[in-house]
């Protein structure tokens, strides 16, 4: 399930504020610390602007015990035909999450866009 | 007046975007709207009326981050375009019966004429996969295996008053496995928030029943009355609070020792991109520990991502075998015989992955191999589509593949689900056909001696949720066991009351319907409108 055939900008208007890009800092792989609900809040939605609006539903511990979040296709089962494309032939959206400097930035796989994550408190894996 | 537990037919899902105005009008014949220019076998492009609505959508489209496409169009434009799409992508295009889309009013209606009305050799309908969706919906993403709920795979054992449901397995760390809930598999549930799950008949009580059981967001609160399948009769009332839980698509990795030597056993539930790391652990898990056999327990897996299936396919087989060969070629209708009609791209078949694909372990390790030459499969009817094909796949390479368990669903073919004007339409495009051309089962796999064509070796056992999944003592891992000893299956019928719990009514005899959704649309408790 590739679910986006358009190449993003590497920031959007919406994001600008949270959109920096320091290239004197090494991204390293990280994880997030001492999630809250606003940096709950923050993944979310910055997530589902970089898939353009779509709603998207992550668990709590996002990215807590990993740096890379798989986003999908929202699984639907019908009972007669569980699920309801049972033969996929895309792929999921990836992103990771990197420390560069004091920075966290979450990095969309598919077009390497980078935003930052400002509520958010994150370690180096 | 009685209520059934039902499954979602693709009836009533119709019926519910029909209701939420997904479509154009309200019933079926009675003209489109507009002057119709039909004639019969004669179809314009399907781009000619895309995306010309009855009713626009403004703002973004979340598929590709433009503006939506919809321009004011009329329930014609809509017919058509399903007319001509249909007629161009479509597997049996030729089977369909060309109506005058101007003589419907409602293209949710007319897009149920544009399919095969043909039966199966078992008389079951050629085509049982077509259907809708509200595009809004299918549009929703999620991280890999998250779900709103409570960890728990409810399974339907009788659909009739009084009804039977239990769980089938649960997801770790999640409310079910808590210690205030610590529900497991074979756990009866009886009741939902002071409402009888089992004779309840009124729409309120099904309502509350629904809302219980399929949550529609986290932070829901509902109880349960549970007969634990030890309880002695015994009932108790929890308590669960949904969450978002991430499923566990690979689980129970273990090994038995058999005569046969040392077997492994894996519990694989979905096709989710996370299985790609869950599959590569546990065939690294498995490989290790030296295993001579392989039973595969895909029961309850209803496909996803086909890669993914050709990547465990390769690490059961290794690269012997299947290097060089197809895992899986896709056909279309006979007018695209070279090129993809979605995609464009030349027609290739997928082979055996032999490296990740980057589902959630990064592209192009490679991936550890069991080298057996043959595999047991734990089966029924919800392993369905992509699980079909590593089954198929696997058979097309000679691997021996032994079948334990129920009729699989019967689903070797796929769409590219397509938006038009707010609804999803799934109509069937391709068929996946494996090394030696076979893909003809549409009756689905079946152990023994039928009853569909498509015939493997094996067993009929029925679901035995008197055991735990990997215990050598339920009775599809046991009959596997049994089969790999002496190619002997247990007495038939087998039957499900192990036992194992003597106060408690047995189980249903049944392979039960598993309604993993956390889509409110689909929902399985409902009236029996056909009762009076």
């Amino acid at each position: 399930m590739t679910l986006r055939g358009v190449p993003m900008l590497a920031c959007i208007p919406l994001l600008a504020a949270a959109c920096k890009v320091n290239p004197m800092h090494e991204d390293r792989p990280a994880r997030i610390v001492n999630p809250t609900t606003e940096s709950r809040a923050e993944l979310e939605r910055v997530v589902s602007d970089m898939l353009f609006g779509a709603d998207v539903a992550l668990a709590d511990d996002a990215l807590t015990t990993s740096s890379v979040l798989i986003v999908e296709r929202r699984r639907s089962r019908s009972l007669e035909s569980p699920p309801l494309s049972g033969r996929d032939l895309g792929q999921p959206e990836r992103f990771q999450l990197v420390r560069t400097g004091e920075q966290c930035l979450l990095i969309h796989g598919s077009d390497q866009a980078r935003y930052e994550l400002l509520e958010t408190e994150c370690v180096a894996e | 007046m009685d209520a059934n537990i039902t499954r979602l037919v693709i009836s009533g899902l119709w019926l519910a975007l029909a209701a939420c105005g997904g479509g154009g009008g309200g019933g079926g014949n009675g003209g489109g709207g507009g002057g119709s220019n039909w004639t019969p076998g004669t179809f314009e492009p399907s781009e000619s009326f895309a995306a010309q609505c009855a009713a626009p959508r403004s703002g973004t489209n979340p598929e590709t981050g433009l503006p939506y496409a919809d321009v004011q169009g009329t329930t014609l434009d809509e017919n058509d375009f399903l007319r001509s799409w249909s007629d161009e992508t479509y597997l049996w295009y030729d089977e369909i019966t060309d109506r005058d889309p101007a003589g419907f009013n409602n293209p949710l209606v007319y897009f149920d004429e544009l399919r095969t009305f043909d039966t199966t050799a078992s008389g079951a309908d050629k085509d049982k996969f077509h259907f809708t969706f509200d595009s809004e919906e299918w549009f929703q993403l999620s991280q890999s295996g998250v779900s709103a709920g409570y960890g728990a795979a409810w399974i339907i054992l009788s659909q009739t008053v009084p009804r039977e449901l239990v769980v089938a397995y649960t997801e770790p760390n999640s409310p079910a496995t808590a210690p205030t809930a610590n529900l497991a598999r074979g756990a009866r549930i009886l009741g939902v928030d002071g409402v009888d799950l089992q004779t309840a008949t009124s729409n309120a009580d099904i309502d509350t029943l629904n809302d219980g059981l399929f949550p529609a967001g986290p932070g829901e609160v509902h109880t349960f009355v549970v007969e634990d399948l030890d309880s002695g009769g015994n009932t108790r009332e929890i308590s669960m609070t949904s969450v978002n839980v991430t499923a566990a698509p690979v689980q129970n990795v273990r090994t038995v020792a058999s005569p046969m030597g040392l077997v492994g056993y894996l519990l694989f539930n979905d096709h989710i991109a996370t299985a790609e790391e869950g599959l590569m652990d546990a065939v690294e898990q498995l490989a290790a520990a030296g295993i001579d056999e392989l039973v595969l327990d895909i029961r309850y897996n209803g496909g996803g991502f086909l890669a993914i299936a050709s990547e465990l396919a390769y690490m059961i087989a290794g690269s012997a075998p299947t290097a060089g060969r197809t895992f899986e070629e896709i056909e279309f209708n006979e007018k695209h015989p070279v090129t993809d009609p979605v995609t464009g791209q030349p027609l290739t078949p997928m082979p055996f992955f032999s490296t990740t694909r980057n589902f959630s372990v990064p592209a192009g390790q490679p991936l550890p191999a069991l080298n057996l030459s043959r595999v047991v499969v734990l089966t029924g009817p919800n392993t369905c589509s992509a699980s079909e094909a590593i089954m198929n796949s696997l058979d097309g390479v000679d691997i021996e593949v032994i079948q334990i368990g129920g009729t699989t669903c019967g689903k070797p073919y796929g769409f590219y689900p397509t938006d038009n004007c707010g609804t999803t339409y799934f109509t069937i495009q391709f068929r996946g056909i494996n090394e030696k051309g076979f893909g003809d089962y549409t009756d689905g796999f079946s152990p023994g001696i039928g009853p569909t064509a498509a015939v493997l070796p094996g067993c009929a056992v029925l679901d035995d949720f008197e055991h735990a999944l990997g215990d050598p003592l339920e009775q599809r891992f046991q009959a596997a066991l049994l089969y790999l000893e002496n190619q002997s299956c247990p007495p038939a019928p087998a039957t499900l009351d192990s036992g194992a719990s003597k106060t408690r009514a047995p189980l249903s005899a049944t392979d039960g319907i598993m309604p993993r959704t956390p889509w409110r649309e689909n929902r399985i408790l409902r009236r029996d409108t056909t009762q009076p």
